[in-house]
């Protein structure tokens, strides 16, 4: 038995056939715009034009042999175009996905004949649209994916139009009103019902590999703007605390995620003398696509994982910037490397533009679950470096003692006790002076100025938990920027380069600590709350949508009454609305024709002329009645034919018809 | 789709996608709506005009008598305009679509747009065959523009009109002088009643002109009094005709018969075995008669008499009327007809016919053959 698809109509709209062009110009300007692509959508933009003519023109006659062989010729030609970008970049494209599509669309539109065909063509121009909508990070790119839309609409109006063998014409205001509303409903959608979090299928793949290799031992800086220790041109791995980079707000890259969290760089072990280095240089070469099975397991009580693509927006060092713990990843280029701490780099600088993907996992660190972790006595993974005081002083050990004397019950209450102290009784600034020569940086931060930026108070944390007995080392990397809730996404700008500590716990492992004043102390625990009204919300000033809903909360079954009141006051005036409405229209139906036209336009005339009519006096006296001024010409023929009209209509019963009281109306303007 | 989109959606953390999920289903949503509120719709059927067809009477019939004629009079091998009406009632609706089938013809129009005056498009159909043409199986749809839902309205089945047989005047063609003088139509003024007017024929006398009805009508116009000599003729048509076509034919020349007979002041009863004959008091309108022959043999029982068709003969009155001269149109021999023409020819009435085809009939009445070509 053959499995077939049943017979699709051929497409005989040609309005049908312009709104799936249309859906495709949309896609393809969303990829110039967003993608910064410009040769091969203008090309193919050109030559689908054509095609759709080619197409429509030919749409009911047989498919030639000669053309399918040389169609089906051109989608190879365009796949070893894909691959040969994709591999080799000799074409030095962005999306070598969206191009593909792109010139996918451009060749099957010259063989679009039945309906199905126009929706390959539509769906495939959907799937251009996602790539783009990947690399947009504004709310204008919702006006292309509205247009997009519409296109949608439209074809489906016209195609279906054609196949009843109408006319493509609709009623103009019924029809903008519901796509209006369709458009209104779809936003409200948008912005009140929670986002849905589901598992990710895998890494997104939308850049373009670069296939070169690692030079030598080379090791990117981690974050080359807020520490410049060593050579600049990146061959070090080191946090030097006697400087500080200029940080401005550039863009540094855009991070589409499911969640907030800190991109985490490289980790620092050891320190000695205001210097952080790594002391473990051991890593292992891996393919660019990493999956879970060569990565360790989710951790314990996970509470889910999220995807995150990375688009760079500078050149940035060859580390991947990422939410630990990692599920998977993928980066386009020819292999990567995991050093000993888990943090993957690419062979060379990751350029403006490029992009790749992560799938981390959401640990699930709140307080109660990591209070049950014991302490631990020993290093993790046997590096002694995380136990390292260096040159930490006692004064500085004394007070690490002083802060937690009234929290060692349990590890996560002394390293938060720690992390409390020094965010409450220290000042946060970047204006920050040199470290006197021969003073330690760490001393000088607990007992001279009393204030520093990021690295003094992490590394203070580190050290002192350091001297309590607890594991713990020093992260890199960037906080997580501006991140939208709507479009679940994060501009990551200079400004929010970090550095944070990581402190060992037993049964988790790592865990991210921050003791910097106006940063949270844990990472987030949950997903957000993926509700645009609430990332709306924001953007107006004093206005909280969870204040009211807390209000209602703690009413309890009570709750209940005002929603109701409000839905039922809701109900009502529309029932008024509508009966209102109902009346007026009945009214209307009843009213002979121009009656009611008649009549309002009398007023206006009486008011123009600064009398009303008396209720006894007849239209004809009133005409003749002496008038509050002289009448200009035009207005006395004008009298004189209302009243003839309101006579024949009050005493003939032959009110004019609403083209005669306009005609009327317009003499009067 | 919208599905499909929203899981790609929570699967990649494309917001966008979310966004054009809920567009997609709001676009359902609305054109659920939308096609709620393009219900209530009305359609209509009705017969414009038409065009006449070669050879066909309509062109002959004199002013005086399509005035009293109906509407849309349409003619076997005419073609008729029909207008086919869509309306609101309520204000500019669309889109909607009707489809059926008039008589053997399927149709289908459609608009995107309903004004509030109401949609109306003309069809065509034609040439058209005698009998009854009913409109069957006529839909109306409405719904909303994508085409997603879809509302079906009250049908608007119904006879649409009658196509009537043609016929073409016979008293040229050359007939047994015997014949032709005793069936010869009485003249105007042979009466003494008077009982109408009618157009001016050669021969009418000229004391018998209606002065003021010509000056009305701008044409002569004699006044026509009962003739008390004349008789009913009675067209006996066959009851049950081999084929369509020799129905057709037997139709047309009993019209035939009956314009001649008519023309000329006389009086026409139709009747064919097991059909009721037409009403005495139609027996001058030409309008019934043709309405007879456009349903003829309808009402007719089938060959074999009585017996045959028990059920259906019992339903009307099967007797042949009381005429005092008869012509008969068969195509095969029945012994109703025969019965009845005897009686006739018993009375001292005068008897002829035509025989549709090669049949071959055992009398010695007067007849004449055709076949089934028309004209004759």
């Amino acid at each position: 038995m053959r499995l077939r698809l049943p017979v699709s109509p051929v497409e005989s709209s040609l309005e049908g056939r312009a709104f799936v062009f249309s859906g495709f110009a949309v896609a393809v300007l969303a990829v110039v715009l967003y993608g910064q692509d410009y040769v091969v959508p203008a090309v193919a933009v050109a030559a689908t034009a054509i095609g759709h003519v080619v197409s429509y023109r030919e749409r009911g006659e047989k498919r030639g042999t000669r053309r399918q062989v040389l169609l089906a010729g051109l989608v190879f030609a365009a796949l070893a175009y894909f691959l040969a970008d994709s591999v080799g970049a000799i074409f030095g494209g962005v999306l070598p996905q969206a191009n593909f599509a792109i010139l996918l669309v451009a060749i099957t539109s010259f063989d679009l004949k039945s309906r199905r065909n126009c929706y390959s063509s539509l769906w495939i121009s959907l799937a251009i649209l996602y790539l783009a909508a990947v690399y947009a990070w504004d709310y204008p790119f919702g006006i292309l994916v509205g247009l997009w839309a519409v296109c949608l609409a439209g074809f489906w109006a016209a195609s279906h139009l054609r196949r009843m063998q109408a006319r493509v014409s609709l009623p103009a205001k019924p029809v903008a009103a519901a796509l209006g509303a369709a458009l209104a409903l779809g936003v409200i959608a948008f912005v009140f019902i929670p986002q849905a979090n589901l598992e990710p299928s895998g890494p997104t793949l939308v850049s373009l590999p670069s296939y070169v290799g690692f030079r030598g031992e080379m090791e990117n800086p981690a974050l080359p703007l807020i520490q410049l220790s060593g050579d600049p041109s990146g061959s070090t791995t080191s946090v030097d605390l006697h400087y500080r980079g200029r940080l401005g707000d550039a863009p540094v890259m855009y991070v589409r995620t499911g969640a907030p969290a800190y991109w985490r760089g490289l980790v620092f072990d050891t320190y000695a003398n205001g210097v952080w280095t790594a002391s473990n240089h051991e890593f292992s070469i891996l393919q660019p696509y990493v999956p879970p099975q060569l990565l360790p397991p989710a951790p314990p009580n996970n509470n889910g994982t999220f995807v995150q693509v990375f688009r760079v927006a500078r050149p940035l060092p060859g580390v991947i910037s990422a939410a630990y713990p990692i599920q998977s990843l993928y980066a386009p280029v020819s292999a990567l490397r995991e050093d000993a701490y888990g943090t993957f780099r690419t062979p060379d600088l990751l350029r403006p533009g490029q992009t790749y993907s992560v799938v981390s996992y959401l640990p699930n660190l709140t307080p109660a679950e990591l209070r049950g972790d014991p302490y631990v006595f020993n290093a993790p993974n046997e590096n002694p470096a995380y136990l390292a005081t260096g040159s930490l002083s006692n004064q500085a050990r004394k007070l690490a003692v002083q802060v937690t004397r009234d929290h060692s019950s349990n590890e996560y209450d002394l390293v938060m006790a720690l992390t409390a102290y020094l965010q409450q009784n220290f000042e946060y600034t970047q204006q920050l002076g040199h470290v006197p020569p021969g003073r330690d940086p760490v001393d000088w931060f607990l007992f001279d100025v009393k204030k520093g930026y990021c690295e003094q108070f992490a590394t203070a944390e580190v050290m002192m938990l350091r001297s309590l007995g607890i594991p713990a080392r020093l992260a890199t990397g960037y906080s997580t920027g501006e991140y939208n809730p709507v479009l679940d996404q994060a501009i990551v700008r200079e400004r929010d380069a970090h550095a944070w500590v990581e402190v060992w716990f037993a049964n988790h492992g790592w865990v991210p600590v921050d003791p910097s004043p106006g940063f949270p102390a844990l990472a987030a625990t949950q997903f957000p709350n993926h509700w645009a009204a609430a990332g709306l919300a924001r953007l107006l000033p004093h206005l909280t949508i969870g204040g009211p809903l807390a209000a209602l909360g703690s009413l309890g079954a009570l709750a209940v009454i005002p929603p109701a009141v409000a839905l039922a006051l809701l109900v009502t005036l529309m029932w008024a609305w509508f009966r209102r409405r109902q009346r007026r229209s009945a009214v209307a139906r009843r009213a002979p024709p121009g009656e009611s036209e008649l009549l309002v336009l009398y007023e206006r005339v009486q008011r123009r002329l600064g009398r009303r009519r008396a209720p006894p006096e007849t239209p004809l006296e009133y005409m003749q009645a002496p008038l509050a001024g002289p009448l200009r010409p035009g207005e006395v023929g004008l009298l004189e034919d209302l009243t003839e009209a309101v006579n024949e209509g009050a005493y003939a019963g032959r009110w004019p018809d609403r083209q005669r009281v306009r005609e009327l109306s317009k003499r009067l303007s | 789709m919208a599905a499909a989109i929203f899981y790609y959606g929570g699967t990649s953390n494309v917001a966008w996608l979310y966004l054009l999920s809920y567009w997609i289903v709001a676009l359902v949503v609305v054109a659920y709506v939308y096609a709620m509120w393009n219900r209530g719709l009305q359609a209509g059927l009705r017969v414009r005009g038409s065009e006449s067809g070669e050879g066909s009477p309509l062109e002959a019939l004199p002013e005086r008598i399509l005035a009293v004629g109906p509407a849309v009079p349409v003619f076997e091998g005419d073609r008729m305009q029909v207008e086919l009406r869509i309306e609101s009632g309520r204000g500019t609706r669309g889109p909607a679509r009707i489809s059926g089938s008039i008589g053997a013809e399927a149709l289908a129009a459609a608009t995107g747009v309903i004004p509030k005056q109401g949609w109306v498009e003309v069809r065509a159909i034609g040439p058209l065959r005698r009998g009854p043409v009913g409109a069957r199986g006529w839909v109306l749809e409405s719904g909303d523009p994508l085409g997603l839902f879809r509302y079906q309205g009250p049908g608007v089945d119904s006879e649409l009109t009658l196509v009537l047989p043609r016929f073409a005047a016979l008293a040229d063609r050359s007939w047994p002088k015997e014949v032709e003088a005793g069936l010869a139509a009485p003249r105007a003024g042979s009466g003494t009643e008077m009982f109408g007017v009618r157009e001016y024929r050669p021969g009418d006398p000229l004391r018998r002109i209606h002065w003021r009805s010509s000056a009305r009508h701008g044409e002569l116009i004699v006044r026509e009094f009962e003739p008390p000599g004349v008789q009913v003729v009675g067209i006996f048509c066959d009851p049950a005709p081999p084929t369509p076509e020799a129905a057709d034919q037997i139709a047309r020349l009993a019209a035939s018969e009956a314009w001649d007979c008519l023309r000329g002041g006389g009086r026409v009863a139709l009747w064919a075995p097991g059909a009721g004959p037409t009403r005495p008091n139609e027996s001058r309108s030409l309008w019934a008669v043709l309405e007879w022959l456009a349903r003829y043999p309808g009402l007719a029982a089938p060959r074999g008499g009585a017996s045959a068709g028990s059920g259906r003969v019992g339903e009307v009155d099967s007797s042949p009327p009381a005429v005092g001269d008869a012509i008969f149109v068969v195509a095969a021999k029945s012994e109703q007809i025969d019965e009845a023409l005897g009686g006739i020819r018993r009375r001292g009435g005068s008897v002829r016919g035509w025989v549709v085809g090669d049949a071959q009939l055992d009398s010695d009445v007067p007849m004449q053959r055709a076949g089934l070509d028309w004209p004759l």
